[in-house]
């Protein structure tokens, strides 16, 4: 799939940072702040996206392939589970809060939210730039 | 507010609408989009208190966290909207790939034409 | 019983299915043979030992109650396992290890079986949620889990048939997860709760009239799950294009499921006794309707398809019919389907396997090529018409006089009829595929391969086992029966302590 104008490859390569750190942003105050894992991995998705859009699939697979996007999706699946696990294993329920709860309003508080947010944060990203992926092979003919 | 819950409402007869009665498979989806979208409208609605605030405490409203959570409105509905639209999203995704599939190898978004025609 | 239980059999299938790309690109680069069969076998039997670990406590007659994150319901998410639940998650863990088995061979000549192989260690994830959850909303989420996982698999084998039936299910079965939804905010403005303990209590002093429509959205919901009439025209298209072992997996663990929920949200949630006449009316349809469908079919996997359908509608009937009899024969009936309607989707996959067709006009004479499997045919057909000395009998001898004992003989006389009905084509397809004049391109057709076989032959048996000895399936769903009349039990054994 090709690219777009000079117009768009610019714009979209000037917004690129700026759309990451806000994405970043929105999933690391996920405990203090409206969003959290959910709409920011979908921000830090869009912004890979945008650039995929506008310099075609060609460049965007050289930046984040097809495999890394997958191993991502996984890695984040499993540090949700694992961290679940964490509370297995020392012995009280799945998910229990066992980490340093710290003041309120700081970003180091509330135990494992920021930590699970940041899981459900990648996998979401990558599982959005994955879907895509999969639906412009078709377009290329190849099933993936 | 009763003027939310009679939108929803309506959104949720268009999307059915849309599902039972159009001839395009992106419209259908769309129909499918419209439904849901009516029935978190009506989620979010349950959850409203006249004169609320947003559900967040900031650090001047941790001294009188009862009479905080006597004005704030419910957070409830507000996750449950947010992981149903999460699935929602799953869904869309596979019934566009599915779309996108149909057309690039069959020529048609028609589901009627869609029936048994390598039969 | 292993510590945590509840929690790791829902959790050992999702992490075994997060893991199963990794495992299979590893497995590329490494050029280590089929090292992803092998890690979702090994997934799927500690999954079942797991499950078969809460087996003693469940039994015992406590109802184990998990909360997560250590937050107590109501307010928190719990898992309670009762009779009920138990018997519903080893039905699913037991047929989803067989079938895995299958798959094994069955799938070898499919592409892209990473995915395979990842869909259905989801959808059993998702399954055993449904199964073991306490939380209504829980129960949503867990039950897309499912959905989606099935809409992917439908589609997997990617030709002309297969997309076409997924996106007609696809379609089709998010209507009802939408209603399911709205059932759920309906519940959620009249009672405050998610929990279902909590909302079975609530809804005790709701008037009548205000829980009418949620429990129309939810029956309706569930049913076009089910397939139950009138609302099961995907299901016929999506078995039939689906690969084999899917259908195997869909018709004894999905479906199972399916009933599941919708016993637990009409009888523990709404306490709603009184429309059992209603299902039981619908299960009579049903029950009719696939058996009459079954008759004009010409294409095996269609045919069993129509006949699950009926089958549902025996274990709607009997379920419906609200008496201990007729609950214990419908759960009763509910296993037994499992049991062989999966064994018999696996027999339709070994013919395709072997022959390539599962159209009963090309087929013909096969069992000098194929004695075991013709065998195994013959018991299951027999089985699911409720002949004697199999299980089929016994549980539908069970609901046969439930329907006489609840005072509604015209319901009893009626399925003597369907059995009868049931009996007829499928003797008609085992003389179609396996007697009668063998075409002159089958000559070569060889037996099933061993690694197939196995799990058929462990159905059979069962099969078998439950028909001579019927006390024995009695006993095996009591609690599950005990669990449904009992719901009081359920709420102060979840809410102890609140």
């Amino acid at each position: 799939m090709a690219g777009m104008t000079v117009i768009v490859r610019t714009i979209a390569r000037l917004l690129f940072p700026f759309t990451l750190l806000f994405g970043i942003y929105i999933v690391l105050h996920g405990h203090l702040t409206p969003g959290g894992g959910f709409p920011g991995g979908v921000i830090i998705a869009a912004s890979v996206v945008m650039l995929l859009l506008a310099y075609g699939i060609k460049r965007a697979e050289t930046k984040v392939s097809f495999l890394q996007a997958e191993v991502l999706e996984s890695i984040g699946g499993l540090a949700i589970v694992v961290l679940g696990l964490l509370g297995l294993l020392l012995g009280v329920a799945f998910l229990q809060n066992e980490f340093p709860l710290g003041g309120l309003g700081q970003l180091f508080s509330a135990g494992n939210l920021p930590l699970l947010y940041l899981g459900v944060g990648i996998k979401v990203a990558a599982g959005i730039i994955l879907i895509f992926y999969a639906m412009l092979f078709a377009f290329r003919g190849e099933e993936k | 507010m009763d003027l939310n819950y009679v939108i929803a409402m309506l959104l949720f007869v268009l999307g059915l609408y849309c599902l039972l009665l159009k001839r395009n498979l992106i419209k259908l989806i769309i129909g499918l989009t419209v439904l849901t979208d009516g029935i978190h409208l009506f989620l979010i609605s349950l959850g409203y208190r006249s004169g609320g605030t947003a559900a967040i405490v900031s650090g001047e409203m941790f001294s009188d966290l009862p009479g905080f959570a006597a004005r704030a409105v419910d957070p409830i509905p507000q996750a449950l909207v947010l992981t149903s639209i999460v699935i929602n999203i799953c869904i869309l995704a596979l019934a566009l790939s599915l779309a996108v599939y149909a057309y690039r190898h069959y020529g048609t978004l028609d589901p009627s034409k869609l029936r048994r025609l390598k039969e | 019983m292993i510590p945590h239980a509840p929690i790791l059999a829902i959790l050992l299938p999702l992490f075994a299915a997060f893991l199963t790309p990794v495992v299979g690109i590893l497995s590329r680069r490494r050029d280590i043979k089929r090292a992803r069969e092998w890690f979702a076998i090994a997934a799927v039997l500690v999954e079942l030992l797991v499950v078969a670990s809460m087996l003693p406590t469940v039994w015992g007659g406590q109802v184990l109650v998990y909360k997560l994150g250590g937050w107590q319901p109501p307010w928190g998410i719990n898992l309670a396992i009762d009779g009920l639940n138990l018997l519903v998650a080893l039905i699913v863990a037991g047929i989803g290890a067989l079938v895995m088995i299958y798959s094994f061979v069955y799938m070898e000549r499919d592409t892209g079986l990473d995915q395979y192989y990842t869909l259905y260690l989801l959808i059993l994830a998702g399954m055993m949620g449904v199964a073991l959850t306490g939380d209504i909303f829980n129960l949503y989420v867990f039950f897309e889990i499912m959905c989606i996982s099935s809409y992917a698999l439908v589609a997997f084998r990617r030709k002309w048939q297969s997309i076409e039936a997924s996106i007609k299910y696809m379609i089709v079965s998010s209507l009802g997860t939408s209603f399911i939804l709205l059932g759920i905010a309906l519940l959620y403005g009249l009672a405050g709760s998610l929990n279902i303990a909590d909302l079975a209590q609530k809804l005790g002093q709701v008037s009548p009239s205000a829980v009418i429509v949620p429990l129309a959205l939810f029956v309706t919901g569930f049913g076009i799950k089910i397939a139950m009439v009138p609302l099961h025209m995907w299901m016929p298209d999506a078995y039939q294009a689906a690969p084999s072992a899917v259908a195997a997996l869909f018709s004894g663990a999905t479906a199972t499921v399916g009933i599941y929920a919708m016993v637990r949200v009409v009888y523990i949630l709404f306490g709603a006794f009184a429309i059992g006449t209603m299902l039981a009316t619908l299960g009579l349809l049903t029950m009719v309707l696939g058996a009459l469908m079954a008759l004009a079919q010409r294409d095996l996997k269609r045919l069993l398809a129509y006949s699950g359908i009926s089958q549902i509608g025996y274990i709607l009937l009997g379920i419906g019919l609200g008496t201990v009899l007729g609950i214990q024969g419908g759960l009763f009936h509910l296993f037994n389907n499992a049991i062989y309607k999966t064994m018999l989707f696996m027999i339709a996959g070994a013919i395709v396997y072997r022959v390539g067709t599962s159209d009963m006009d090309q087929l013909g004479g096969l069992w000098k090529n194929m004695p075991v499997t013709g065998t195994l045919f013959a018991v299951g057909a027999l089985a699911i018409s409720g002949v004697p000395p199999f299980n089929g009998f016994a549980s539908k001898w069970t609901i046969y006089v439930a329907g006489i004992e609840a005072g509604q003989p015209v319901f009893t006389i009626i399925a003597l009829i369907t059995s009868a009905l049931t009996l007829a084509y499928f003797l008609k397809a085992l003389n179609s595929i396996f007697l009668g004049q063998r075409p002159k391109h089958l000559s070569d057709v060889k037996e099933t391969p061993l690694p197939m076989l196995f799990p058929i032959m462990l159905l059979a048996v069962l099969c078998v086992v439950f028909g001579v000895l019927p006390q024995l399936g009695i006993d095996l769903v009591r609690p599950a029966q005990e669990a449904v009349m009992n719901s009081s039990g359920y709420i102060s054994e979840v809410l102890r302590g609140v």
